[in-house]
C-alpha cells in the first residue's frame, strides 16, 4: 500500500523529434498540493496533460492510486481538472454543467441534482444553478468550473493556470479560497502556473521546470532557502535574485567581486582557489549599515518608492537591486553602504550554474 | 493504433471518397475520348482503349463552341462588372454602421438573394419585353444576373469591410483626406483580396448561368455555352462523346480557376455565407 | 448645391450614394418583378396583351384555374418530395464527411477543397454529366448497380415514371454535398477543443460527447443549413432542364420547373406568374427562419 496518490517514474515524452518531458520522477502524497511552475514551453502543462491522459507518454510509468494508468483513456481516470478557459458547457446551465459527470455514469436526475445543491452551497453558487455560464462574471465561472471538478469526488484535482484570467485583485482572494478548498476536502491538487507567487503561497510542494526538466522540487521555502542552481535562484522570489560574476580569492576565504571597482567579500564557507562563481544574493536580504560595518559600497542609479518600501537600482554593470523596506531618502549618484547575513548569501559555480555544496 | 498509422489509414480513405465523389467527372473526361462503339459498350470501360483526342477540335469546330463560350465569357464579365461597381460601395457602407436603417438594408438584401431565377424569370421577361430590352438580350441577361447575384457579393464583401479596422480610415481623415479619399485609397485596397475573391465566385456563377439566357436569348448567335449545351441534348440523343466533349471545354476554365484558388475561395465563402 | 456636392464626396452623401444606388437597382430589377409577379397574377395575359400594363383584372380567376389542373398536386407533391430527399441526403452525407475531416489527419484541409468543385461547376453540365450516368442502358450507374448485386435489370431513371424524380434527387444531392460539408465544418471548429477535453475527463466517450456536446451546440448553425438547403432547393432548375425536363408525363415535374415551362413552353404567362407567387411565399418563409437562426448564437 502506498501512500503516493500519483506517481510518475521515469517519464519521457516526444512531439516527433521534440523532447518535450526528460525522465521526470515525481511521486505526489496523498492530500498534498502540489504545484508545477516554470516559464512558458517548460513542459508543465504538457505534464499535467500527460496526468490526465489527455496526452500519451513515450516512455516511463504513471500510477495513480496504485494503478499503472499508461495507456488508459482519460475518463476512466477519475481526475477532474480545472482548465485555464474553465471549459464550461455554453449550452447548459450551472446546475447541468455541475451534473454532467454524474449523468455519464447514470446517476439518477434526484440525486444528481442533490449532489448539485450540495456542491453549489460550499462554494457559493447555490443562487446561480439556473444561470448560464454567459451570464456570469470571471470569478464566478471559475467557481462553477471548480464546483464541476469537486462533484466529482475524484482520486485528485488538476489545475491548468485557474486563474491567468481574472484580475489582480481576484486572483489574490481565490489563491486563498482554492487552497481553502483543498484543505477542506483533503484533496490531493496538482497546479499548474507560471506566477511562482502562487506556487510559494499556495503549495505545499513546489516543483520547478525548464525545457522539459524538473530543475528542483521541494517545500516552498526550501526552494527559496537553497535554491539548487541559478535558475531557481532567480525564478523564485520577486524582485529576483541579484546575480554578480566573481573568482575566489588566492586565500580561499574571500571572494572578489567582479564590479568597477571590484570589492571584496568574506566568503561564507571555503571556496577553491581562484574559483570562478556567480555569487547570488536576494534584493531584500541587502540592508543599509553605518559606514563603518559596510560589506559592501555601492553607487545609486535610480530610486523608486512606493511609499512603504523603497527600490534602489545600483549604476553596476551588472546592476543589482536592494529593497529597503522603509523610506529612506537617497539621491542617485550616492553610494551606499551595505551590509547582509553571510547566510543570505549563495554560491553558484560560472559554468555549471549550480550551487556551490 | 498509433497515430502515424492512423492518419495513413484516414488519408486513404480520404482519398478513396474523392474519388468516388469526383467520378463524374472523371466520367466526363473519359466519355469525350471514346469512340462511339466503345461508349455504349457494355460492361463500359473505365479507361477507352482507343483514345479519340481529335474529338475535341471537331466539336469545337462543328457545334461552334467557340462562338458559344464567348457569348457566356462577355455576359459573365458584364455581370461582375455591373455587381462589384455597384455592388462594393454598398457593402462598405454597409460594414461601416450600424444602426436601424443598415439592419433593414441587410434584411431587404438577404431576402432578394433567395428569390429562384425561375420564378422571376416571368415578370422580367415581359417586363423587358415591354421595354424593348429583348432587342439586346445579352444586355438583359446582364442586368438580369446582375440583380440576382448582387446580394450574394454584397454580403460577402461586407465581411472584407469589416475586417479592415475603422481605426485606419479615421486616421486617413485627420491626415486630410475627403471621405471619398479615404475609401479610395486606404480603405478599398486593404479589401481587394475579399473582392477579388468573392468577384470570381460570382464570374464562376455568371458563366454557367442558364436560366435567364435560355428564356431571353432567342438568337443562337448570341447564345451562351449553358444553352447551346442545352440545345445539344435532345430527348433522344445518342452522341454522349460529343456532348461530353463540349461539356469538357465548357467546364475546364473553370475548374482550372477553382484548382489555383482553392484555398482563398474556401475561406472567402466560410467568412460570409454564414454571416 | 456646393453644399450638396461637397456632402456627396465628403459626407453623409457619399454614404447615401454608394448605398442608394445598388438598392435602387435592386429595387428596380427584384423588387419591382416580384410585385409585377403579383400583378400579373391577378391579370389574364396572353401573346397579345404582352405589351401593355393594362390587362383585364380577373381577381382569382388564376388561381382557381391552377388547383383544378389535374397536374397541381402532383408537381407539388413531387416538389416536397424532391425538397426533402435532396436536403435529407445533402444534409447526411455532408455531415458525415464534416466529421471526418474535422480528425484533422494531415492533407484533410486540401482534400476536403476537393469536394468543392460541384459547387463551382455549371448546373447544366452536373445535369448532362449525370444524365449520361443514369443512361438507362449505357449508363456506368446501372452497371455498378448491377455489379454490386442490388439490381437484377436495368433501372430507366430518366424515362421510368417511378425513377424520374429520383435521378434529379440523385444528382441534386451530389451537387449539394460541397456547400453543406463547408459550412457544417465551419460549425464543427467554432467549437472549442477544450470542451470535448472536459467531457473526455469527466466520463463521457465519442457517442455522448457528440450527442450533448456537439449536436446541441451547432443547432443554430444546422437550423441555417437547411433553411440554407431548402431556399437553394427551391432554386434548383438547371439539374430538371437537362436530366429529364420534367417529364415522362410530369413524373418528375416541380414547381420552379413548372413555372418556367407554364411561360416558355407554354405561353400562358399568368399561369406561371401565380405559380411563381405561390413558390415565392414558401421561399421567404424559409428565407426568414434562416436569418433567424444566424441571430441565435450560443457563444462558447
Amino acid at each position: 500500500m502506498t501512500t503516493h496518490q500519483i506517481e510518475l517514474a521515469g517519464v519521457n515524452k516526444y512531439y516527433g523529434a521534440y523532447h518535450a518531458l526528460r525522465d521526470i520522477n515525481l511521486k505526489i502524497r496523498k492530500g498534498s498540493f502540489v504545484a508545477l511552475v516554470g516559464p512558458s514551453g517548460c513542459g508543465k502543462s504538457t505534464l499535467l496533460r500527460s496526468l490526465a491522459g489527455l496526452e500519451t507518454i513515450s516512455a516511463g510509468d504513471l500510477v495513480i492510486a496504485g494503478a499503472r494508468m499508461n495507456g488508459v483513456p482519460p475518463r476512466k481516470r477519475d481526475l477532474a481538472m480545472v482548465f485555464q478557459s474553465y471549459a464550461l458547457y455554453p449550452h447548459m446551465t450551472v446546475e447541468e454543467n455541475l451534473t454532467y459527470s454524474l449523468r455519464m455514469r447514470g446517476v439518477g436526475k434526484a440525486e444528481a441534482r442533490r449532489k448539485a445543491e450540495e456542491v453549489a452551497a460550499t462554494t457559493g453558487l447555490s443562487n446561480l444553478l439556473g444561470r448560464y455560464p454567459r451570464e456570469l462574471s470571471g470569478g464566478q465561472r471559475q467557481r462553477v468550473a471548480m464546483s464541476r471538478a469537486i462533484i466529482r469526488n475524484p482520486k485528485a484535482f488538476l489545475f491548468d493556470e485557474p486563474l491567468s484570467n481574472l484580475d489582480a485583485a481576484l486572483r489574490v482572494h481565490m489563491r486563498k479560497e482554492i487552497r481553502a478548498l483543498h484543505d477542506r476536502l483533503g484533496a490531493t491538487s496538482v497546479y499548474v502556473t507560471h506566477d511562482q507567487i502562487e506556487a510559494m503561497t499556495m503549495a505545499d510542494h513546489v516543483v520547478v521546470m525548464r525545457q522539459g526538466v524538473i530543475e528542483q522540487q521541494g517545500a516552498p521555502l526550501e526552494l527559496y532557502d537553497r535554491p539548487a542552481n541559478q535558475f531557481v535562484a532567480g525564478f523564485i522570489g520577486s524582485p529576483a535574485m541579484n546575480f554578480v560574476p566573481a573568482r575566489a580569492g588566492a586565500d580561499g576565504q574571500s571572494l572578489v567581486l567582479d564590479l568597477d571597482p571590484p570589492q571584496t567579500l568574506q566568503s561564507p564557507k571555503p571556496v577553491a582557489a581562484g574559483r570562478a562563481l556567480t555569487v547570488g544574493i536576494r534584493p531584500e536580504h541587502l540592508q543599509l549599515s553605518g559606514e563603518a560595518d559596510a560589506a559592501l559600497r555601492l553607487p545609486v542609479g535610480s530610486v523608486e518608492s512606493t511609499g512603504a518600501a523603497t527600490y534602489v537600482t545600483t549604476a553596476t554593470q551588472p546592476e543589482l537591486v536592494i529593497v529597503l523596506n522603509s523610506r529612506v531618502t537617497i539621491r542617485p549618484g550616492e553610494m551606499l553602504p551595505l551590509h547582509f547575513d553571510p547566510s543570505h548569501l549563495h554560491l553558484f559555480d560560472k559554468e555549471t550554474q549550480v550551487r556551490l555544496a | 493504433m498509433s497515430f502515424a498509422l492512423r492518419d495513413k489509414v484516414m488519408l486513404l480513405v480520404a482519398v478513396l471518397l474523392a474519388a468516388i465523389y469526383l467520378f463524374p467527372l472523371y466520367w466526363m473526361y473519359v466519355t469525350a475520348i471514346k469512340t462511339g462503339s466503345a461508349m455504349f459498350a457494355s460492361p463500359p470501360s473505365f479507361w477507352p482503349s482507343d483514345p479519340q483526342w481529335g474529338i475535341y477540335g471537331f466539336v469545337w469546330e462543328s457545334r461552334n463552341v467557340g462562338r458559344y463560350l464567348w457569348n457566356s465569357l462577355v455576359i459573365a464579365s458584364g455581370a461582375v462588372s455591373l455587381i462589384v461597381v455597384l455592388g462594393t460601395g454598398c457593402a462598405y457602407v454597409l460594414a461601416r454602421y450600424r444602426n436601424v436603417w443598415v439592419d433593414i438594408g441587410l434584411f431587404l438584401i438577404l431576402m432578394l438573394q433567395v428569390l429562384p431565377a425561375s420564378l422571376m424569370i416571368t415578370p422580367i421577361f415581359v417586363g423587358f419585353s415591354q421595354l424593348g430590352l429583348l432587342d439586346y438580350p445579352r444586355v438583359a441577361v446582364v442586368l438580369a444576373i446582375a440583380a440576382k447575384s448582387m446580394p450574394f457579393f454584397v454580403v460577402l464583401v461586407r465581411a472584407t469591410f469589416m475586417s479592415v479596422p475603422m481605426e485606419l480610415e479615421e486616421a486617413a481623415l485627420v491626415d486630410g483626406n475627403s471621405r471619398f479619399g479615404a475609401f479610395f485609397h486606404i480603405v478599398l485596397p486593404l479589401a481587394r483580396n475579399g473582392i477579388l475573391v468573392s468577384a470570381i465566385l460570382i464570374f464562376m456563377q455568371a458563366f454557367g448561368e442558364f436560366v435567364y439566357s435560355k428564356s431571353m436569348i432567342q438568337a443562337i448567335e448570341y447564345q451562351p455555352a449553358s444553352v447551346g449545351l442545352n440545345s445539344f441534348m435532345g430527348p433522344n440523343t445518342n452522341e454522349w462523346n460529343n456532348i461530353m466533349a463540349y461539356a469538357a471545354m465548357y467546364v475546364t476554365p473553370i475548374l482550372a480557376i477553382f484548382v489555383l484558388l482553392q484555398r482563398r475561395i474556401v475561406s472567402g465563402l466560410t467568412s460570409g455565407a454564414l454571416k | 448645391m456646393r453644399k450638396l456636392l461637397l456632402s456627396v464626396s465628403d459626407g453623409r452623401g457619399f454614404d447615401i450614394g454608394l448605398v442608394s444606388v445598388p438598392l435602387a437597382f435592386l429595387f428596380a430589377m427584384a423588387g419591382l418583378p416580384l410585385i409585377y409577379n403579383i400583378v400579373m397574377s391577378f391579370q389574364e395575359v396572353d401573346m397579345f396583351s404582352l405589351g401593355t400594363f393594362a390587362r383585364p383584372f380577373v381577381g382569382f380567376k388564376n388561381y382557381i384555374t391552377l388547383f383544378s389542373l389535374p397536374e397541381t398536386w402532383p408537381i407539388l407533391r413531387n416538389t416536397a418530395v424532391f425538397v426533402i430527399a435532396s436536403i435529407a441526403g445533402q444534409f447526411t452525407i455532408g455531415f458525415a464527411l464534416a466529421l471526418f475531416f474535422w480528425t484533422g489527419f494531415p492533407g484533410s484541409s486540401w482534400l476536403r477543397g476537393l469536394f468543392l468543385v460541384s459547387w463551382v461547376m455549371p448546373g447544366l453540365v452536373v445535369g448532362a454529366i449525370w444524365n449520361w450516368i443514369l443512361s438507362g442502358d449505357f449508363g456506368v450507374l446501372n452497371y455498378i448497380l448491377r455489379e454490386v448485386g442490388l439490381v437484377s435489370g436495368n433501372i430507366f431513371w430518366r424515362s421510368d415514371p417511378d425513377f424520374s424524380l429520383w435521378a434529379v434527387v440523385i444528382a441534386n444531392i451530389w451537387l449539394g454535398i460541397s456547400f453543406n460539408m463547408i459550412l457544417l465544418s465551419v460549425g464543427l471548429s467554432a467549437i472549442s477543443r477544450d470542451l470535448y477535453e472536459a467531457a473526455e475527463l469527466d466520463g463521457a466517450n465519442v457517442v455522448q460527447r457528440f450527442f450533448t456536446i456537439t449536436l446541441p451546440m451547432m443547432r443554430s448553425t444546422i437550423g441555417a443549413i437547411i433553411a440554407l438547403g431548402l431556399i437553394f432547393t427551391l432554386q434548383q432548375f438547371d439539374l430538371f432542364a437537362a436530366i429529364t425536363a420534367g417529364g415522362p408525363n410530369n413524373s418528375s415535374n416541380v414547381a420552379q420547373y413548372w413555372a418556367w415551362d407554364m411561360s416558355f413552353r407554354q405561353y400562358d404567362f399568368a399561369q406561371g406568374a401565380t405559380i411563381s407567387v405561390i413558390m415565392i411565399v414558401f421561399v421567404m418563409i424559409a428565407s426568414v427562419v434562416y436569418v433567424r437562426s444566424t441571430r441565435h448564437e450560443v457563444r462558447g
